[in-house]
């Protein structure tokens, strides 16, 4: 056999791997789009939540007033604040964080009931583990990046009029059309491409590259925690996620990178966190009055900047050596803040502990995990990243498509393994691409259609998504191959643009409450949503355009043989 | 306001350097262009590109705007490479305008 160029093994790398990589990278990237909005998303699926005007000092004295009610044993009290992306007021009191936290009305104080929803959540954490367990997840989504870093470094080198055709697309040409799009998606947004699944891999350095921590501190992750970070000794604060957030991070509300405690069934918790700092029960009470909350949030905002105040706890309330620490919100500057708070004596008002300063090391880890969770620059940059997002995921379908455009001619004359192979792929690639979106979609609809006091109701919204992805991989095996992307397409885009109407007729309260309220979180999904479908269904109907000319042909195929003239076409 | 002008400058940047390729050039206006005429295409299309990479900065800061202004130019590519095979000469006129347009906006708002 003749020696292969360079530029051959590598196009033959880019196409098997992205192949093979191709179905799961589309998962990955689709859900780590949505994820952009996972607060949003979650918001929407709690509708019984309102967004209500009035200061965080405000909700956070009703916060306290119900602790002091409900749980005056506790040692630790967490209140999450209301912020921008996160209208609710919830508080927890903290032996743990399995217990759920309660949700209260940020102006009356009252006990709010919320349904039980997997949330926005659920994409955050597919988008990583693939609802795997925990670390054979982040494993497969490791190697699939990896994978697509392969593709994307072969694929610029196999590109071979990278700046020439910079900006070309010639549509309806066939195959030329689809390798024009995806040459397009993967170029123009290359700097997004790379930064993306860079920093993907360097949150989890710890898991995917052990070797420095393993020879220095023995695999012992929290000696290096503890050198790279000294002013957080007694915090049990893993990296961005390994590690459950430590007892800082004990606030109510699940921050990025947490886990949302409805699903706590299927997520490894350590319980190290709570373990770390003892708490003795048994210090005394305390005849001094704290001192009102307002004052923490002053001074955190002194700190962090106005509105970045995510959460506040309080330890040992009412006893001697209580501590009031004031947690950041992610999202005020590149570099990740996850975790980072300030902690203040509760009667003195004075300021025990600040954040350190990030040694560069860990400056730079922090900075290209910010980059990846996107939690800076408010919504144009959210938006940004949901865009850049969205052309990744075109160009790994592209991508896909194009690999059985390329072979359908040739499967046709290579027998019935060739033919059955073919098959297989066609299916997982409108089940992957198409299928998924219709899933996502059932996510939604099942949040809200799902009766309200179901036992495990987070489990079965999720149990509802691998189905109808599973319907949809069937669904693509017995179908004829166009029309089973024509139909999901189609099914896809109806889900998504009747969403909005469901959002009005299911939520508490008529539909016209809720217009004038004028939630503008729930309405940008339900926008969203809208927007999305319409993309869907000019697809669907581009692709139902391109089958309906041959059908003749086509039809009569199948009445011959089965599918064997049909994979001819 | 100040994002929107830079997406404008972004998206006129990028319609700038695809005008100034031959054959995208030919696709839109049907003429046979001078080679100079197409490097000062290319030139002004960086010249905007820079431009836009400084209201990035001005309205994020510099930690964050060079990470938009990628975002911006991507997505701007984007739309530059799947819109004009459609409508050429409609999109050449609006890319043209955009930033005088998103100026304009900026002075008024200030």
């Amino acid at each position: 056999m003749k020696e292969q160029s360079i530029t051959q093994k590598l196009s033959w790398l880019h196409t098997w791997s992205g192949l093979i990589f191709g179905w799961l990278l589309f998962a990955i990237f689709l859900t780590g789009t949505l994820a952009v909005f996972d607060r949003e998303i979650t918001h929407w699926m709690q509708p019984e939540i309102q967004a209500r005007p009035g200061s965080q000092a405000d909700a956070a004295q009703r916060g306290l007033d119900w602790l002091t009610v409900h749980k005056p044993e506790a040692a630790q009290w967490n209140i999450g604040l209301p912020t921008e992306r996160s209208p609710g007021l919830r508080v927890s009191a903290g032996e743990g964080r399995r217990g759920a936290g309660q949700v209260l009305d940020a102006q009356t104080g009252e006990a709010v009931a919320v349904r039980e929803t997997a949330g926005g959540n659920f994409f955050f954490r597919f988008h990583f583990t693939l609802n795997l367990p925990r670390s054979l997840g982040v494993w497969v989504v490791g190697l699939a990046a990896m994978a697509m870093l392969a593709a994307l470094i072969s694929g610029i080198v196999i590109h071979k009029k990278f700046f020439k055709e910079f900006f070309t697309f010639r549509p309806a040409k066939g195959q030329r059309s689809w390798l024009d799009a995806h040459n397009a998606s993967a170029v123009l947004v290359l700097p997004f491409h790379l930064m993306i699944t860079y920093t993907g891999l360097v949150i989890f350095y710890f898991i995917y590259m052990p070797a420095g921590v393993d020879a220095l501190y023995g695999g012992d992750f929290k000696a290096l925690q503890r050198d790279i970070r000294p002013g957080m000794v007694q915090e049990d604060r893993g990296g961005q996620g390994q590690r459950q957030p430590g007892q800082q991070h004990q606030g109510p509300q699940p921050e990025i990178g947490d886990v949302q405690r409805q699903d706590s069934g299927q997520v490894q918790r350590d319980g190290r966190g709570t373990g770390q700092r003892p708490e003795p029960p048994a210090a005394p009470v305390s005849n001094q009055p704290m001192l009102p909350l307002s004052l923490f949030i002053a001074e955190g905002e002194r700190h962090f900047g106005a509105g970045n105040v995510s959460s506040l706890s309080i330890s040992q309330p009412g006893r001697e050596g209580s501590t009031v620490s004031v947690g950041r919100l992610l999202g005020s500057r590149v570099a990740l803040t996850k975790g980072d708070s300030l902690v203040m004596d509760a009667y003195a008002g004075r300021v025990l502990r600040a954040p350190p300063e990030n040694r560069p090391s860990v400056l730079t880890q922090r900075v290209m995990a910010g980059l990846h969770f996107a939690q800076f620059g408010g919504y144009p940059m959210r938006w940004l990243y949901f865009l850049c997002g969205l052309a990744s995921c075109a160009m790994i379908a592209t991508g896909l498509v194009l690999f059985t455009v390329k072979r359908r001619r040739k499967y046709a004359v290579e027998g019935p393994a060739g033919r059955a192979l073919y098959r297989v792929v066609e299916a997982l690639n409108v089940s992957s691409v198409a299928g998924l979106g219709c899933a996502c979609a059932a996510l939604f609809w099942g949040n809200r259609l799902l009766p309200v006091g179901l036992d495990a109701r987070a489990g079965a919204e999720i149990q509802l998504f691998f189905g109808v992805w599973l319907a949809a991989l069937v669904h693509g095996l017995v179908r004829p191959r166009m029309r089973a992307w024509v139909e999901q397409l189609g099914l896809g885009a109806v889900l998504c643009l009747l969403l909005p109407v469901l959002d009005l007729y299911t939520a508490p309260g008529t539909p016209r409450a809720a217009l004038q309220a004028g939630d503008s979180m729930r309405f940008g999904v339900d926008a969203g949503c809208l927007l999305l479908g319409l993309v869907l269904m000019l697809m669907a109907w581009k692709v139902a355009q391109r089958t309906a000319e041959p059908l003749p042909h086509k039809a009569a195929g199948r009445l011959a043989s089965g599918s064997s003239l049909e994979a001819a076409r | 306001m100040m994002l929107i002008f830079a997406a404008l400058l972004a998206y006129s940047a990028m319609f700038a350097l695809c005008l100034g390729l031959e054959r995208h050039y030919k696709a839109v206006w049907k003429t046979q262009p001078a080679a100079s005429l197409l490097r000062g295409l290319r030139w002004t299309g960086w010249v905007l590109l820079t431009a836009s990479f400084c209201v990035c900065v001005r309205g994020w800061g510099w930690a964050m705007g060079p990470v938009g202004w990628f975002g911006m130019i991507s997505i701007a590519g984007l739309i530059v490479a799947f819109f004009p095979a459609y409508r050429a000469r409609q999109v050449a006129w609006l890319a043209l305008a955009a930033p005088l347009l998103g100026g304009a906006l900026l002075f008024i708002r200030s």
